[in-house]
């Protein structure tokens, strides 16, 4: 076994791990629905940037605006999300490292927060941002954050 | 009652029919099929969301809530067809199975109450001064409407996710 895996488990078999899993099932589904309104929030936020850097949507603000009124909800979104998360994996190890469609999922969202992180900053340090590079980054932006949400809700199917 | 025998006998039907079947049996429809179903959700709730803080007043402020409502409304729209279409997809699969869940006709309910306040602040409050005018201090009927559309819409996706756990 690797040593990732070992490290994992030893992560799962402690304290906390093992009290998650051996506990009601109802703690899953807690542990589930903040997750998937962590989603919701972080969505939300990043839709109505992305939504208006492509021409559309709420246009009564610049996307540089609305990017920085909405970033606490990306932040609030994104920890329930990845809190919830964590709560969720290492209460099962062995069962995500090899479930295929969550090892998709932690890739999409690695790459949707490089996108969020180093794109945006820079298609949003300004207020007029060159159109194409800024309809570029929304659809990708929109896209990644699409597939994630896509892909976990595979990994009950694989 | 005899209604509700009656609706679980239909989606009895609809589940046992060629479609419903094969939707449920499929290796990736039916996965993707919940996939859209929790992206609609998650666009129209969460611009919902977006708008109802706005109403409360944390967010968005200098934005005027009938240009708000305006311009995102086609997108929450289209957001809850997509929701409304492929929701009616999954119970042609697995209506029956799930009709016994108190967590199913627990979320309708809390969908029906959040489309009452919805339909209240559209025909009662919208038009209202503070709202039409963008008074930075809108009435407590207004904040509380944002509020309740926040719970309820919270109470129906927690309802949803707790349909496979129940009982």
């Amino acid at each position: 076994m690797s040593a990732t895996l070992e490290f994992l488990n030893a992560i799962q078999q402690s304290a906390i791990g093992s009290a998650v899993a051996k506990s009601n099932h109802l703690v899953g589904a807690t542990a589930q629905i903040f997750h998937v309104l962590g989603f919701i929030i972080l969505l939300s936020a990043v839709l109505l940037t992305n939504l208006r850097l492509l021409g559309v949507g709420l246009r009564d603000r610049s996307a540089q605006q609305l990017a920085g009124e909405t970033s606490k909800l990306i932040w609030i979104g994104l920890a329930s999300a990845v809190i919830s998360g964590l709560f969720m994996f290492f209460s099962a190890v062995e069962l995500y490292y090899f479930n295929p469609a969550f090892a998709y999922k932690i890739l999409l969202l690695a790459a949707a927060v490089v996108v969020q992180v180093l794109w945006f900053r820079k298609i949003l340090s300004t207020e007029t941002p060159n159109p194409v590079v800024a309809r570029i980054g929304a659809l990708l932006s929109i896209g990644l954050w699409f597939s994630v949400g896509l892909a976990g809700r595979a990994i009950g199917f694989v | 009652m005899s209604l509700i025998p009656a609706f679980l006998d239909f989606a009895q039907s609809l589940q046992d029919s060629a479609f419903g079947t094969s939707l449920a049996e499929s290796r990736y429809a039916f996965p993707i099929v919940e996939g859209i179903h929790l992206l609609g959700l998650s666009i129209s709730v969460g611009l919902i969301f977006l708008t109802d803080l706005r109403l409360v007043g944390v967010l968005l402020r200098g934005v005027a809530i009938p240009v708000l409502l305006r311009q995102l409304r086609p997108w929450v729209l289209s957001g809850f067809a997509v929701t409304f279409a492929s929701g009616l997809l999954l119970f042609s699969a697995e209506g029956a199975t799930i009709a016994v869940s108190p967590a199913f006709p627990a979320k309708f309910l809390f969908i029906f109450l959040a489309g009452l306040n919805a339909l209240y602040f559209e025909f009662r409050l919208a038009g209202l001064a503070p709202v039409q005018e963008n008074q930075p201090t809108l009435p407590k009927r207004i904040r509380f409407a944002g509020l309740a559309s926040i719970g309820l819409w919270v109470l129906v996706i927690i309802s949803g996710r707790l349909i496979p756990y129940l009982p």
